[in-house]
């Protein structure tokens, strides 16, 4: 009897000791990359066929590289831009059953340093550096005229410290926010929590109060939020929506390019190319700003929208996968399918063959 | 002590018909007949195990101290002493483990003080469950068949035991029994008891040699005593 | 398979910063909610196990269906209520390891209920007789009880711990997987699977196997040590 009593005791005392440590250990987030490069991935790539000149070098390291290449790019329809946009306070949120409620806590003068900080000179400069060395190209490129800020940013206080930010995976994955936000956490003191999800979870978390900024690249959603009532513009400010990075969609596909979208006039054409080869295509289907984006330049009299029912009759080469960038690209990839991603990701997957970071 | 009349059943069956009875301190009374007759139903329900139907208590004076020696009784996981301490109500320590060492020597059993109850033999488990019983003083003692699984030798010792306990607090022993034998060494009543009711009761020597009722003498018929 | 393995063991052996932190929190979560899930099942499963009136057989019942409440479900309510505009918003556990404690007690709990219910069901009425018929008192019942069933109680930390350590649906939800901070080792690996590194989501998986099989040998040991 006094055995178990002890026994316990002790279990619950190591519970209690763990408990301690474990928190604020968070200096430079070191991603976990290393491994990866060294040990070569056979598992789920195809041999390279002929690989465009940039990845050559991957090439040569591994004897097994990613076949999916970029046919199509650099179409002004395909330009993807990224927004910031401040939580209201005020806004009218509304709980599970609808009521609303007023007393939402949220960071604002957060929200604000964090923004300023994102629009000043030093972070666009260091957005548009960003994986420059890595891919030899620019993944995000900063809009010319687009907002920004010179304010002196407050350092952070008790109340101000946690800023919450609600982002799509797009963004996350492309590993900018890790690149950009240590660098303003050391400087001012700041803890940014980042909640990833798809575009549609992510602006949900934030009306439902969960987020004192977001960054998004969805322009119609961005603007129902607005409309809703549920961003506000910050001190300095024009608008609600503060558009500063911009990157673009590409068209991937197998090399061989089966539909030969690489010698299409336009990207609409490109799409009618695959719609009327019926080769195999994989969506992302979450509604997402890629997928938004691809459901907009198929031709018309296919009826495509985001919604599932749309592309019933289509699924003997139409993917709907519902899924995030990296998933849907590793498919494609073992499908020899066509599929549109934001450039920034798709190099990352390439770089890595097939191994997201 | 003096008990109501009271009836158990189980669905549309009843198990037992029990009519008032009196029972005297210092006096040992024999329960017998054949499995299924009621006869644990009986002392469960004058133990407070179970309630009769009519959901009274069975005993007219209150608060009566009772003891119950299960048919089967549970061997906790301590040792045999630790088990036969249990019983030791509110004894003084030292006190109470004299007196359990003692009742387990008297039932030839104290070699096993320190080894774990779980891991005792049927036998072995009813002698630590009698001396646990018996630590305590109690008005009325019921014991359901307490020497069923024991050999002759340790039989004896129960028996004596048993006897031992009736001189010493004076307690009004039921005992339930299979052996016709033990009830005519140790009772001085007997109740007989047949389908759930009590077709006899009397002196051992009245109903064992001479049954008034025709079924108590068919029962003993298959005794040779 | 094998190249994950090797990465297992470097990734042990590489320091990374993440990992460790990722490791910690898990654990504290895991060894926590197993804990509390205990405290609060065990007295109320052997409570549900000695009580025989009617009402028994509807509260097993709904005990049994709380065990099958999906973790996603239970990381729905919880999001909900503890949300910024949830009822609960004042407690700030959204997006916390105590929140996520708190979600995975809710499933744990019926777990540990179901398991000593069903022990102590078995065992109660002899005890019951037996400590009666020495006009035992309650309380002393009780502690015999529990001397009874301290295997089944190990049996039951096991099984919570195990539990807790493989839920992802509940965890994720309330907890949100922030980095250096909610991330444990079951919404790690859903990350790198979703993002379609499935060699890293494999090695944090043996990573994770390999602390439960840890924890299960230790755990073994003192259950030996208290030998049925």
């Amino acid at each position: 009897m006094k055995k178990f009593m002890i026994l316990l005791l002790a279990l619950a005392m190591s519970t209690f000791i763990f408990t301690g440590c474990g928190d604020s250990n968070r200096n430079t987030s070191q991603t976990e990359d290393s491994a990866s490069d060294e040990t070569a991935d056979a598992a789920e790539e195809e041999p390279a066929a002929d690989a465009e000149s940039e990845e050559s070098e991957a090439a040569e390291e591994e004897s097994a590289a990613v076949d999916l290449s970029i046919l199509y790019e650099e179409d002004d329809s395909m330009i993807n831009n990224y927004s910031l946009l401040a939580v209201n306070p005020d806004a009218p949120f509304v709980d599970a059953n609808g009521e609303s409620v007023s007393d939402v806590a949220i960071n604002t003068a957060g929200a604000k340093a964090l923004t300023d900080w994102m629009l000043s000179e030093e972070a666009k400069t260091a957005a548009a550096d960003f994986g420059f060395e890595e891919y030899g190209e620019h993944l995000f490129y900063v809009i010319e005229d687009g907002p920004s800020s010179e304010a002196e940013i407050p350092v952070a206080t008790d109340e101000t410290k946690n800023i919450r930010m609600s982002t799509t995976t797009s963004v996350n994955d492309s590993g900018l926010l890790t690149y950009l936000i240590p660098m303003f956490e050391e400087a001012y003191g700041y803890t940014v929590e980042i909640f990833s999800a798809g575009t549609g979870k992510a602006i949900a978390n934030a009306e439902f109060g969960n987020a004192d900024l977001i960054m998004v690249h969805s322009e119609s959603q961005e603007k129902e939020f607005v409309d809703a009532g549920f961003s506000m513009v910050l001190d300095g400010y024009e608008s609600e929506r503060l558009t500063f990075l911009y990157n673009y969609f590409v068209l991937c596909g197998p090399s061989s390019d089966p539909a030969e979208v690489a010698s299409a006039p336009s990207v609409l054409d490109a799409f009618k190319l695959i719609a009327d080869g019926k080769y195999p295509f994989v969506s992302r289907g979450d509604e997402s700003g890629t997928h938004t984006m691809e459901v907009s330049l198929w031709p018309e009299d296919l009826g495509i929208t985001t919604d599932a029912a749309s592309v019933e009759d289509y699924t003997d080469w139409y993917v709907f996968s519902n899924a995030g960038m990296g998933t849907c690209l590793t498919m494609a990839e073992e499908k020899g399918a066509y599929i549109l991603s934001d450039k920034a990701t798709f190099l990352t997957f390439k770089e890595n063959n097939g191994v997201m970071e | 002590m003096k008990t109501c009349s009271f009836t158990k059943t189980y669905g549309s069956h009843t198990v037992l018909q029990a009519p008032a009875m009196e029972l005297s301190p210092g006096r040992i009374y024999a329960v017998i007949g054949a499995n299924g007759s009621g006869k644990s139903t009986l002392v469960k329900i004058l133990s407070g195990l179970l309630a009769s139907d009519e959901k009274q208590a069975p005993f007219k004076e209150k608060p009566l101290c009772i003891g119950h020696l299960p048919q089967k009784p549970y061997a906790f996981r301590l040792n045999t002493l630790n088990n036969v301490l249990l019983g030791a109500a509110k004894m003084d320590t030292a006190a109470a483990k004299e007196k359990a060492l003692d009742l387990l020597t008297k039932l030839g059993i104290e070699t096993l003080a320190s080894k774990s109850a779980q891991r005792l033999s049927g036998g072995e488990t009813a002698r630590m469950a009698l001396a646990r019983s018996m630590m305590q003083d109690y008005d009325l003692f019921i014991l359901d068949e307490p020497t069923a699984s024991l050999d002759v030798q340790s039989t004896i010792l129960a028996e004596n035991q048993i006897l031992s306990y009736r001189k010493e607090t004076g307690a009004a022993i039921l005992l339930i029994t299979h052996s016709l034998k033990q009830a005519r060494r140790l009772a001085d009543e007997v109740w007989y008891l047949q389908n759930g009711q009590i077709i006899e009761t009397g002196t051992s020597e009245q109903v064992l040699y001479s049954p008034a009722d025709a079924r108590t003498r068919q029962f003993l018929e298959f005794y040779s005593l | 398979m094998r190249t994950a393995f090797f990465q297992a063991i470097e990734l042990v052996f590489s320091g990374n910063r993440q990992l460790i932190n990722i490791i910690q929190v898990t654990m504290r979560m895991s060894l926590s909610s197993s804990l509390v899930a205990l405290l609060l099942g065990v007295p109320l499963g052997a409570l549900l196990g000695t009580i025989s009136w009617k009402g028994k057989g509807i509260l097993v019942i709904i005990n049994r269906t709380l065990m099958g409440l999906p973790p996603v479900v239970c990381g729905l309510i919880c999001y909900l209520l503890f949300s910024g505009v949830g009822p609960l918003r004042h407690l700030g556990l959204l997006f916390t390891v105590e929140g996520m404690i708190i979600a995975q007690v809710i499933l744990l709990t019926p777990l540990i209920i179901g398991n000593m219910e069903s022990h102590v069901s078995d065992i109660s009425p002899a005890i019951r007789e037996t400590a009666k018929g020495l006009r035992l008192s309650t309380a002393k019942t009780v502690l015999l009880l529990m001397n009874e069933s301290q295997y089944q109680i190990f049996a039951s930390y096991l099984l919570g711990l195990g539990r807790s350590l493989a839920e992802v649906g509940a965890v994720s939800m309330v907890g949100g997987a922030i980095a250096f901070k909610t991330n444990v080792m079951s919404t790690a690996i859903m990350n790198y699977t979703n993002m379609g590194n499935f060699t890293i989501a494999l090695a944090l998986g043996i990573i994770l196997l390999v602390i439960a099989l840890v924890l299960n040998i230790i755990t073994a040991l003192i259950q030996w040590r208290l030998r049925r």
